[in-house]
């Protein structure tokens, strides 16, 4: 009796593992993991998800160099995506294992930052603009240039996101649209133009909550934003914004799920990637997070025809006209030092 | 046997914590140091022997700029802490008669240290904002006729709230100190005929300088390296150095940078605290 039960707890020791096995660990954004679409998942696969949420790209890195091998999938964005390679943090991709893999819009297939060596080590899995916003009762007539960022009719009222993202935005008003190669002068002027705006600035950004929380407070009434994200919680609160892409144009997005290199947990990771390509989580990220989807199949299918047309599935000359984030690779140094300096300012 | 067990026993009692100061603070303190040596370069960093990070931080104007907003802050969060805790922890200590008041006043200043840090300063987001408490009230006493945004969001918003939460480190030590002042003293200054404000001036004020120089050197510090408050409620003014560390060791990716930095911080603080030291024994009664 005594031996049975120490048999049967090691016993209960040794499945401990083998339920470990079916848990994977994700690092990604809000709503990527969102149990609207995952609870499914998670009762089907048997694979158990934790999700850790990052607020900006920049927390990749530094959470995978910690080590541990705590992660199993991350998504970053395009722009960092080269870097998790370099860093030889993520693994290429079996994508023969991935239904759907190409029914992804071939543009998205194409970046660059997804691949090397002919292996691909991202999956794309959603985009977007980063488009501008406002509070349409602040406006008589509807801003339609970057300048309006930089006008003395909203000083006070205007935020800008805490990224390296605001140099292209200043870049762009002065008139520089290769924003991912700018010179070191153009990145000097863009530098100043932000000092010119920061008198005018209200607070910079860092998470999406706290730009709806500046909205919601009455503090901003212009400011950039994740298309389609948080204009629908300012929705949801009774707060009208409304997006816009400027006359200069506006920046796109597009995240990738990875794997992490050398994960044991392989197979719930694939069973994960083979669910976000789908209609269950290609759909779900569209609803939760109001993103588009990669795969043009499946949103298709599972998208209302407003919906489908409303996140530009249709439309490839918007996604055309977005200047598709690029890795600055060791030009990032440049870019971020000059916003570091103004926000020293 | 029980010399040797004595022994042993002394050498688990003091061996433990140096170990542990060993491990957990000189090791750190040790990689950080080397770290601050290193070079950046895509997509991380290697190792180097180097001064160009220290080097950066006296030539790159954004540091040294960030780093005088810093002193400013926190000089400034000191010195509100000390204008407003002292005459607390002197009516505390002198004219406060009931002990039960005396607690109770002592415990309302110490209470906020069991809340959340961030909590606190999230408070006063609601209160300065430009929807906020301090707008609607001074707009229904009239003194405003709209909302202003000038409380919030700047160098202002962030010394009103560094100061209030770090206000129980500056009445702590200045109550403890005032308090040890025997009361005989200032009776025996009436007696020889000097009035209440020169007795304060050189009696009382000068008794207390080992707790004043102890409450500057924690709210000092402590603002010194705060990064939640310019993340709450600091403007696009409002960078200090914590959240420049910061920046370097996440998004930069610039550890060594970021180290040097982190040095340099520790250095001022270790300056400030032998300053401080010094202050306390010289105003500290002489012992024979």
């Amino acid at each position: 009796m005594k031996l049975r039960l120490t048999m049967s707890a090691i016993l209960a020791l040794a499945a401990a593992p083998a339920v470990a096995e079916g848990t994977i660990n994700v690092l990604t954004w809000e709503g990527y993991a969102d149990s609207s679409f995952i609870d499914k998942f998670v009762e089907e696969s048997g694979c158990e998800v934790n999700a850790t949420y990052v607020g900006s790209n920049d927390d990749f890195a530094p959470k995978l160099m910690a080590g541990g091998g705590v992660y199993d999938l991350i998504a970053p964005s395009i722009d960092t995506t080269q870097l998790m390679i370099d860093l030889g943090q993520v693994e290429p991709l079996d994508t023969a294992a991935i239904e759907g893999w190409n029914d992804i819009y071939p543009k998205f297939l194409a970046l660059d930052g997804i691949q090397q060596d002919g292996k691909y080590y991202g999956m794309p899995y959603s985009w977007g603009a980063i488009a501008f916003m406002y509070r349409d009762d602040a406006f008589d007539t509807p801003p339609t240039s970057l300048a309006a960022l930089w006008s003395e009719a909203n000083s006070g009222k205007i935020s800008l996101w805490d990224d390296k993202s605001s140099i292209y935005v200043a870049a762009r008003l002065n008139g520089d649209m290769d924003i991912y190669n700018l010179s070191d002068a153009q990145i000097e002027a863009a530098k100043q133009k932000l000092i010119e705006q920061k008198p005018l600035v209200r607070k910079y950004w860092s998470t999406a909550g706290e730009l709806v929380d500046l909205y919601k407070a009455g503090e901003v009434v212009i400011s950039n934003t994740w298309a389609g994200y948080q204009s629908s919680l300012l929705a949801d609160e009774g707060i009208k914004v409304t997006e816009f892409i400027p006359e200069e144009g506006a920046e796109g997005w597009m995240d990738a799920w990875m794997v992490v290199k050398g994960t044991p947990n392989k197979e719930c990771a694939y069973k994960f990637l083979n669910m976000q390509l789908s209609e269950q989580g290609q759909c779900g990220v569209a609803n939760v997070n109001g993103y588009s989807a990669t795969n043009g199949v499946a949103a298709k299918s599972c998208m209302t025809p407003e919906q489908y047309a409303a996140l530009h599935q249709d439309d490839p000359d918007y996604l055309d006209s977005l200047l598709i984030w690029q890795p600055l690779g060791e030009r990032f140094e440049a870019y971020l030092n000059a916003w570091n300096a103004v926000k020293a300012q | 046997m029980t010399l040797l067990r004595e022994r042993l026993g002394g050498a688990a009692v003091l061996g433990i914590p140096l170990i542990w100061i060993a491990v957990f603070m000189l090791l750190p303190y040790a990689i950080i140091a080397t770290y601050s040596f290193w070079i950046k370069q895509y997509p991380t960093f290697v190792p180097a022997f180097q001064f160009g990070n220290y080097l950066n931080l006296f030539t790159d104007p954004q540091y040294s700029k960030v780093l005088i907003r810093t002193l400013k802050v926190s000089l400034l969060v000191s010195f509100f802490a000390f204008l407003l805790g002292y005459p607390f922890a002197y009516f505390l200590a002198f004219r406060c008669r009931s002990q039960a008041l005396r607690t109770w006043l002592y415990m309302a200043v110490i209470a906020p240290l069991w809340v959340s840090y961030l909590l606190r300063a999230y408070v006063w987001k609601t209160i300065l904002g430009t929807e906020g408490i301090l707008n609607s009230f001074l707009m229904s006493v009239g003194i405003l006729s709209e909302p202003s945004d000038i409380f919030l969001y700047n160098q202002f918003a962030m010394v009103v709230t560094l100061t209030y939460i770090f206000i129980p480190f500056m009445v702590m030590p200045v109550y403890t100190s005032l308090e040890k002042i025997p009361r005989n003293l200032v009776e025996a200054s009436a007696d020889l005929g000097m009035r209440p404000i020169p007795t304060f001036l050189r009696i009382t004020l000068p008794l207390s300088m080992p707790g004043v120089a102890a409450g500057f050197t924690m709210t000092f510090c402590l603002t010194f390296g705060d990064f939640v408050a310019p993340f709450l409620v600091g403007g696009p003014d409002g960078n200090l150095v914590a959240s420049v560390i910061v920046t370097q060791f996440g998004t930069a990716l610039n550890w060594p940078m970021g180290s040097a930095l982190a040095i340099f911080v520790l250095v001022i603080v270790l300056a400030v605290l032998s300053l401080s030291d010094r202050v306390e024994r010289a105003f500290s009664p002489k012992e024979a």
